[in-house]
């Protein structure tokens, strides 16, 4: 067999019903198309998560009972804490820290959660803040105050540059540093001091008598010891306290990763589902409509191998293209979007190989697989009865 | 040795309640060159037969030898290789692929063996041609008459070269005067490419033009018969 032709072959038969292949192509098409949207987001969540590890990884978070890497809503920590925590061996710094939304509406926004950090500078502050290169300008460093250290995408959004003054909640501060380009959610975060922090804070809950409080410490452990004992330990030896240990906040990031993963993978499966079954579907229409034609193929010398091999080349061929066509839209869509949306600096899509050869090879995939039993059905036509039908 | 062979042949066809015997206990020979007519009432298993002599069905009982080979014993692939090597098919309807051209009509019982693409064009549009229809290779069989198309299907049955031609009922769907022209191509076949033809046909007159007449009666011969076969002139009128 000439296999170079079959394919013109099959396109023919494909065109001669021409409304039902569209149609089952399209069926394709909607499945793909949301799995390749949805890749595009969780490719996107992954690379910010990626980032997310590091920037979180090289030390133990200490959080109030009951919270989680990114603090306890409502909940705070006392100041004192860090002294307790300091106190115990093995821990070379504790760094306080009190995070809050840049705007005052604060959630609302797209994408990255814009977020004023203030961190204490004193001790290990600025070896935390040099978790990733600066673009211009320098660190924070004990003893500023009213100076603010900018993730990019907030540098893009004030259109500011080192030594410029930007104001964050009415208050004017001015820049000294700029990170590089992280991709994840440190761009979109305003790095100012303890006690700055600490007053936006107050100036925002003004009903509210607070002391010094910190949303989270950060601990450097002594060179030599162990981060993961140290937190152990730390655990044990202060009260009301929740210490996440790097690899707790490895795993506690990838549970996020998981969850989309797995919406992504439920969303597949349904579309794969009903895909799959149309073309199952549409085969089986095109074998029993064609029963006449199998009949007089095999009669005049074709065999099992190639009866089998045309149906599922037509099959696999509407995966192909039904996976063509679904990924470009979502790829066009995600280009739309990310366009769109792009004026806070940040993509909210990412389009990566995997984005676009996975639906496409899922799509294969599963046209190849639903045409399995159609094809089979086929290829074990006895002649003679295929011919006698009418 | 004949070219084909049935042996005491049965085809029974069981449902729940009725047995339909529709070959039964039936010898025939068929040798190189002959040019022969199977006639016979509807429903008196001419179609079975032929069936049975092309390996597209197996028997009940009794074999079916081609070329001295017992078929009885092999698989589907090896009959799928004898059909192949040695039979040709013509049917009533033509059974043309619709979305095929005439030349790839042709074409297809080449494209299972293999061959290169060249030749098989070649080869292809030389039976077009010996069927007179080389001017409409690029024609759809929806283009194309009853008379033309089923010219294609004969140019598909003998473009492998095949020794045995069966043809079930070939000028069923036709006119009288495609009839003959039909039967005059076949039998010029027969003649100068040496093509055994066995014609299934219920059309007593299309019988008369071959040389050996077999009537089958509730899938039993009845008469085997060797006769002249009346010559051809389609410029005349065909009597029908
Ligand atoms: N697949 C089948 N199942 C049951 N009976 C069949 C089948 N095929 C043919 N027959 C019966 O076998 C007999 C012979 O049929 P056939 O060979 O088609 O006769 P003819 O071609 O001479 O008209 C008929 O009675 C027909 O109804
Ligand atoms: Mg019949």
């Amino acid at each position: 067999m000439e296999r170079g032709e079959m394919p013109r072959f099959i396109l023919r038969n494909m065109w001669r019903r021409k409304g039902r292949t569209l149609l089952t192509i399209i069926g394709i098409v909607v499945g793909i198309f949301a799995f390749t949207v949805l890749s595009g987001l969780s490719a996107r969540l992954n690379q910010q998560l990626g980032g997310a590890k590091k920037f979180y990884t090289n030390h133990i978070t200490v959080v109030p009972t009951g919270g989680n890497l990114f603090g306890a809503a409502g909940k705070y920590l006392s100041l004192s804490k860090v002294a307790e925590i300091e106190a115990v061996p093995g821990v070379r710094g504790a760094v306080a820290s009190i995070g809050l939304p840049l705007d005052l509406q604060s959630g609302a926004g797209s994408g990255t959660p814009e977020i004023i950090v203030g961190t204490e500078l004193s001790g290990g502050g600025p070896e935390l803040l040099a978790f990733t290169a600066l673009q211009s300008g320098r660190l924070l460093q004990d003893g500023d105050r009213g100076k603010v250290l900018l993730g990019l995408n907030l540098a893009n959004k004030f259109n500011a540059g080192v030594s410029d003054t930007v104001q964050m909640r009415g208050v004017d501060f001015q820049v000294v540093g700029i990170y590089k380009a992280t991709l994840t959610a440190p761009d979109s975060f305003a790095f100012v001091s303890y006690q700055d922090g600490l007053d936006l804070f107050r100036a925002a809950n003004p009903y509210f008598q607070v002391a010094d409080i910190a949303g989270s410490i950060d601990v450097l452990a002594q060179p030599g010891v162990d981060s993961e004992q140290l937190s152990v330990t730390i655990q044990n030896q202060v009260s009301d306290i929740k210490a996440i240990s790097p690899n707790d906040a490895v795993k506690q990031i990838s549970q996020f990763s998981l969850i989309f993963n797995a919406i992504l993978i439920g969303i597949s499966l349904v579309a794969l589902l009903v895909g799959g079954l149309s073309i199952i579907n549409t085969m089986i229409m095109s074998v029993s409509e064609r029963t006449r034609e199998i009949g007089l193929k095999k009669a005049i010398g074709a065999d099992t191998r190639s009866v089998l091999g045309e149906y599922l080349l037509e099959s696999a061929l509407i995966g192909v293209l039904g996976g063509l066509i679904g990924m470009g839209l979502g790829v066009a869509l995600i280009a739309v979007l990310n366009t769109a949306v792009k004026t806070n600096g940040a993509n909210v899509f990412t389009i990566s190989r995997s984005v676009i050869l996975t639906p496409v090879i899922f799509a294969t995939f599963l046209g190849t697989l639903a045409g399995i039993f159609p094809a089979l059905r086929a290829a074990r036509l006895k002649p003679v009865e295929a011919l006698r039908e009418d | 040795m004949s070219l084909v062979e049935g042996r005491d042949l049965h085809k029974i066809y069981s449902s729940d309640s009725l047995q339909v015997r529709a070959v039964d206990g039936l010898d025939l020979q068929i040798d190189e060159g002959e040019f022969l007519s199977i006639v016979g009432p509807s429903g008196s298993g001419k179609t079975t037969l032929l069936h049975l002599l092309g390996l597209l069905d197996q028997p009940t009982a009794g074999q079916v030898i081609v070329r001295g080979r017992d078929t009885s014993r092999l698989n589907g692939s090896d009959l799928t290789r004898i059909r192949r090597e040695n039979i040709g098919f013509i049917f009533q309807e033509f059974n043309l692929l619709p979305v095929l051209n005439a030349l790839e009509n042709v074409e297809l019982p080449l494209r299972y063996r293999a061959m290169k693409t060249a030749e098989r064009q070649k080869r292809a549009m030389e039976a077009l041609d010996t069927v007179g229809l080389s001017q409409r290779a690029g024609n759809r069989p929806s283009q194309l008459s009853g008379g033309e198309q089923q010219r294609v299907a004969i140019a598909r049955a003998l473009v492998a070269k095949p020794a045995l031609v069966l043809a079930d009922e070939p000028t069923g769907e036709l006119d009288s005067e495609n009839t003959c022209r039909i039967i005059e191509l076949m039998r010029r076949l027969n003649e100068e490419l040496h093509q055994t033809f066995a014609i299934v046909t219920h059309d007593l007159f299309v019988a008369d033009y071959t040389n050996r007449k077999i009537t089958l009666r509730d899938g039993k011969i009845v008469s085997d018969e060797w006769q002249e076969g009346r010559p051809l002139n389609c410029d005349l009128p065909f009597e029908d």
